[in-house]
């Protein structure tokens, strides 16, 4: 771990809680993850990113939330 | 003209907010009003193996932001904001096909597997009956079909 740090405000609206909770469950290996809402959008705190790690983990990392909760949305209405 | 009387932005009601291909970066913009948000996600979900896709929100419009996971130039990222709203359109389309027709598919594939299992109308309705199905010759294959086509029978042909 190197220490680096991000953040990321993804619209509450357009992500399910549920989704980013699982897709920060996915990178724990990567990061460390703390999560809180702040008006209309979860703000996701990564420390200690693994910059080792292949690909952009914060990137993933949205891009695995936005899967969880486009594949939760089709499950709620299968 | 192709689009008589139009433009592309007023009809399609999104729109390039910016592009900058020294980070391979598109960002658009679309009506909240066109587009239902499984429609956004959809479309959206094709394209999460070769970008990263962030979704935002800002009054009456998504913001929805790209960033190639390979270099790419402006041309090939115009060429993708073209791909997302063909793939809205498509994904759109499919969306009100399959809610029209839903009543449909479910009558026919109950019907399909109510047949098939004698579940929906007694056992003399069915075409097999899971109960006894060596009965039905659900079992037994006397003319040989569920045999290898290569191997022995291969050889003997």
């Amino acid at each position: 771990m190197s220490g680096a740090r991000s953040t990321v405000r993804l619209h509450r609206e357009l992500y399910a809680e549920q989704a980013i909770a699982d897709a920060a469950a996915t990178f724990a290996d990567f990061a460390k993850f703390a999560i809180r809402s702040e008006g209309d959008y979860a703000v996701v705190e990564l420390n200690d990113i693994d910059t080792e790690a292949e690909g952009d983990v914060v990137a993933e990392f949205c891009n695995f939330a936005l899967a969880n909760t486009a594949v939760m949305r089709k499950d709620d209405h299968a | 003209m192709i689009f008589p009387g139009g433009n592309l932005n007023l009809m399609t009601h999104s729109q390039i907010e910016s592009i900058d291909g020294a980070t391979s970066t598109l960002i658009l913009a679309l009506d909240t009003e066109l587009y239902p948000r499984d429609v956004l996600y959809a479309a959206a979900y094709v394209f999460i193996d070769r970008a990263y896709v962030l979704l935002d929100r800002q009054d009456s419009r998504y913001v929805v932001r790209f960033r190639a996971k390979r270099p790419i130039d402006e041309a090939t990222m115009r060429g993708m904001a073209g791909e997302f709203e063909n793939e809205l359109l498509a994904q759109a389309l499919r969306a009100r096909v399959a809610k029209a027709n839903q009543k449909l598919i479910e009558d026919v594939t109950a019907l399909a597997i109510g047949g098939a299992t004698a579940r929906g109308g007694g056992a003399a309705d069915g075409l097999v009956d899971l109960d006894n199905p060596g009965d039905d010759g659900f079992v037994a294959d006397p003319g040989g079909l569920g045999a290898p086509w290569t191997g022995e029978k291969g050889r003997r042909e």
